[in-house]
């Protein structure tokens, strides 16, 4: 307590109190950022204190299965021939006829929903069953279906059972299976005990990629079940059937898997913010921590996957995982547009052996801002909906809402705000916020599996900047459709793509400029202060 | 300003999938959704103001998920419920099975919530009689036997479903007047002070 006193006129004010390099103030941000910057002054930098349990990257996600080898920095360059365009396995997004509304009042429902029921009814033993590009499966210890992406379980519970056969024979010899690649096949295994994880892929990604995709299907459950329930369960029973804890949570799963494959903050372990005035953005952040409870721990606005504001509790960090699940899981299901949610939620990165209590709704019922407050108290939720009336209440008065509501209408911007003509796109991580921004798709990548094909290119480069034995600084890469640079430095990672005319010595100019022109934009892209409450 | 003031709690329970949320959506919003099911993720709350002769009553409608997981979670949103609506689906034998489970619960812990037994997809039934799984009377027969109130409704076609809650109000009025004349007849005012006194004596 003493200490606390001597310091008190110190520190109490000044952002990141006596930790912060002097690097970390605004004053000193360059105008013109070099790739040379360290972590802290790159252009999105949080200003203050860091928002997210800090993370460099992917790494400390798959930590316990992968061994960090010796840090070799290396420039490579490829030049290689388009590989043939994509075999099959992309499912068509047809859908079927709609069926006209029995009245007014009747409701169709949206496409990708109709899809996760389609997938869950397929034939395991057709060829469409066969042909899917990634596999999901999970099982018991004791061989015993728990999920699986398509299909029934039911009708795998033998393809399962060989899996658990597969892992009993390796560790019987006080070993452990990684993965089998086979036939342009890969079949990751990932063991948490009581769980077993399988993905069986034909996407070309990495086994880390892959692991890391089923670490978060592994966190997905314990967001639902907490670590020692799930213990406990398998501990009272082997043969317990899973299934009927998790039922209902088919689609949140999918809706993850889906993510993963389209979204490049869960690969970057980054969060996108909302293109917001720093105005507006000011006063939303101000509003909602004023709007707190004593039992409240994080408070999050979100707009769609995009995040608007997020306030802590001091010294509490949220973890990007937990995020990722947190948005999915709003997203999953429409109940929460229809009132207002109240629902148990484990953040197994934050503390997987308990859960939070988590009041989610949107500000208006036709509103795509969704606010997700997590208490600790399950007794909170009046609490908490007065905290979200109040915050709504500010908004309102303070004449921001509207401004809010209108920065939803441009989620993103066109990548010819940085003016280089040959850039077709990027993405760039700000290492030390742990936030990343990215221009909306332009032209050759508007269709689904063009978009999917884009995310395969850029999630190449980045399993080759983070190999866990010979990682590269930087590469760059030439195919018949797209130039790709992707660049790591101890302060921000950044992907690019360029049109198939750009050269290597554009490419390096252009990185720069987009440097420069981030860290002008950068109070509008990023959320550059952490508030707490 | 603050959050609107709730006079009677209501909430809904059964088995995943009978229509709760439904019920819940077309009495709420007059609306349904048609297509594949989406499951309630913990509870969803939604208040609802209803006229009731002269008065206006507003009920907090706690939609609870279905799903076992919640099951522990169930307490804390059917504590200090006025009324409880027990959905099963007319053309699912099991989901009644289920229902029965949540009375019994309901009569433990929660003596003074009044019990409004729902059976759902009335639609279904009257379009098809071989699809019904739950014989009308034998409901009937269980549901003067615990004393509660019945009715079957279509989330579909609306059947139904704004009698069961307009009962459900109307009860409720009811009940808060017998309770409220109660009340002041039992207030004495020395009592009062003298069990304050007594209270206070002993801290």
């Amino acid at each position: 307590m003493a200490a606390d006193v001597h310091s008190k006129g110190v520190t109490w004010d000044t952002p990141n109190g006596n930790l912060a390099p002097v690097e970390h103030l605004p004053n000193s941000r360059s105008e013109s950022p070099t790739p040379g910057l360290v972590e802290g002054t790159e252009p999105g930098a949080s200003q203050e204190r860091a928002m997210f349990a800090h993370t460099q990257s992917f790494e400390d996600l798959t930590a316990d299965v992968e061994l960090t080898g010796s840090h070799h920095s290396e420039v490579e360059e490829v030049e290689e021939e388009q590989q043939g365009g994509l075999e099959g396995g992309v499912e068509g997004g047809v859908e079927g006829e709609g069926g006209g509304g029995e009245d007014a009042a009747v409701v169709e429902p949206k496409p990708e929903v109709q899809a996760v029921v389609r997938e869950k009814e397929e034939d395991v033993t057709s060829e469409t069953w066969r042909s899917h590009k990634k596999h999901v499966f999970v099982l018991s210890e004791a061989g015993k279906p728990i999920y699986t992406r398509y299909g029934s379980e039911e009708a795998l519970s033998s393809t399962m059972g060989v899996m658990m056969a597969l892992v009993s024979f390796v560790e019987a010899d006080k070993n452990v299976i990684l993965s089998i690649h086979a036939d342009g096949f890969r079949v990751v295994f990932l063991r948490k005990s009581p769980l077993v994880l399988v993905c069986v892929s034909r996407s070309g990604q990495s086994d880390g990629e892959l692991w890391r995709e089923l670490h978060y299907v592994y966190y997905q459950i314990l967001s639902l079940l907490t670590l020692p329930q799930l213990q406990r369960v398998f501990q009272q029973r082997q043969s317990f059937d899973l299934r009927r804890l998790l039922s209902g949570s088919e689609r949140v799963t999918a809706g993850l898997l889906r993510l993963l494959e389209m979204d490049a903050g869960l690969m970057l372990n980054a969060t996108m913010s909302l293109p917001l005035c720093s105005t507006t953005r000011n006063v939303v952040c101000t509003s909602l921590q004023a709007a707190s409870s004593k039992n409240l721990v994080f408070s999050v606005l979100l707009a769609g996957s995009r995040l608007v504001a997020l306030i802590r509790k001091k010294e509490q960090h949220l973890h990007h995982t937990d995020l990722h699940l947190l948005s999915n899981l709003a997203a999953s299901s429409s109940s929460f547009r229809q009132g207002e949610g109240w629902t148990p939620v484990c953040l197994p990165k934050f503390n997987a052996s308990g859960f939070f209590h988590a009041h989610i709704s949107y500000l208006e019922q036709a509103s795509d801002l969704c606010l997700i407050l997590v208490s600790t108290d399950r007794e909170d939720f009046f609490n908490l909906s007065d905290c979200k009336q109040r915050f709504l209440d500010r908004l309102k008065k303070r004449n921001v809402y509207q401004a809010l509501q209108e920065a939803l209408h441009t989620p993103t911007y066109p990548v010819s705000q940085v003016g280089i003509p040959e850039l077709w796109h990027f993405v760039y991580k700000s290492k030390s916020s742990g936030l990343y921004t990215s221009p909306e798709l332009p032209v050759p990548y508007r269709t689904e599996e063009e978009q999917e094909r884009l995310m395969e290119l850029y999630r190449y480069l980045h399993s080759r900047l983070h190999h866990p034995t010979r990682p590269l600084r930087s590469i760059y890469r030439c195919t018949n459709t797209e130039n790709l640079l992707g660049w790591s430095t101890s302060g921000f990672e950044l992907y690019l793509c360029f049109s198939p005319l750009a050269t290597k010595a554009l490419a390096m100019s252009a990185v720069t400029k987009l440097l420069k022109w981030i860290r002008k934009e950068e109070d509008r892209l990023f959320i550059l202060n952490s508030l707490t409450y | 300003m603050s959050a609107m003031r709730i006079d009677a709690k209501v909430v809904m329970l059964g088995k995943e999938s009978v229509g709760k949320t439904s019920l819940v959506e077309r009495y709420v919003h007059h609306r349904f959704l048609v297509g594949p099911y989406q499951n309630t993720i913990g509870a969803a709350f939604v208040a609802k103001s209803i006229s009731v002769g002269d008065k206006v009553i507003t009920l907090g409608i706690w939609d609870t998920a279905g799903s076992e997981r919640y099951e522990a979670m169930s307490r804390i949103y059917y504590r200090g419920a006025r009324a409880a609506i027990v959905c099963y689906d007319l053309t699912d034998n099991s989901s009644f099975q289920r229902a029965r489970f949540w009375v019994k619960e309901l009569q433990t812990f929660e003596e003074h919530c009044k019990i409004y037994l729902c059976g759902t997809k009335n639609d279904l039934v009257e379009g098809d009689r071989s699809a019904r799984q739950v014989d009308y009377h034998d409901v009937q027969d269980f549901v003067e036997e615990i004393g509660a109130q019945h009715f079957e409704t279509s989330s579909k076609t609306g059947n139904n479903v704004d009698a069961l809650f307009t009962k459900v109000a109307e009860d409720f009025s009811n009940s808060a007047f017998e309770l409220l004349s109660a009340e002041e007849k039992g207030v004495n005012l020395d009592q009062k002070k003298n069990s304050y006194l007594y209270s206070c004596c002993h801290h």
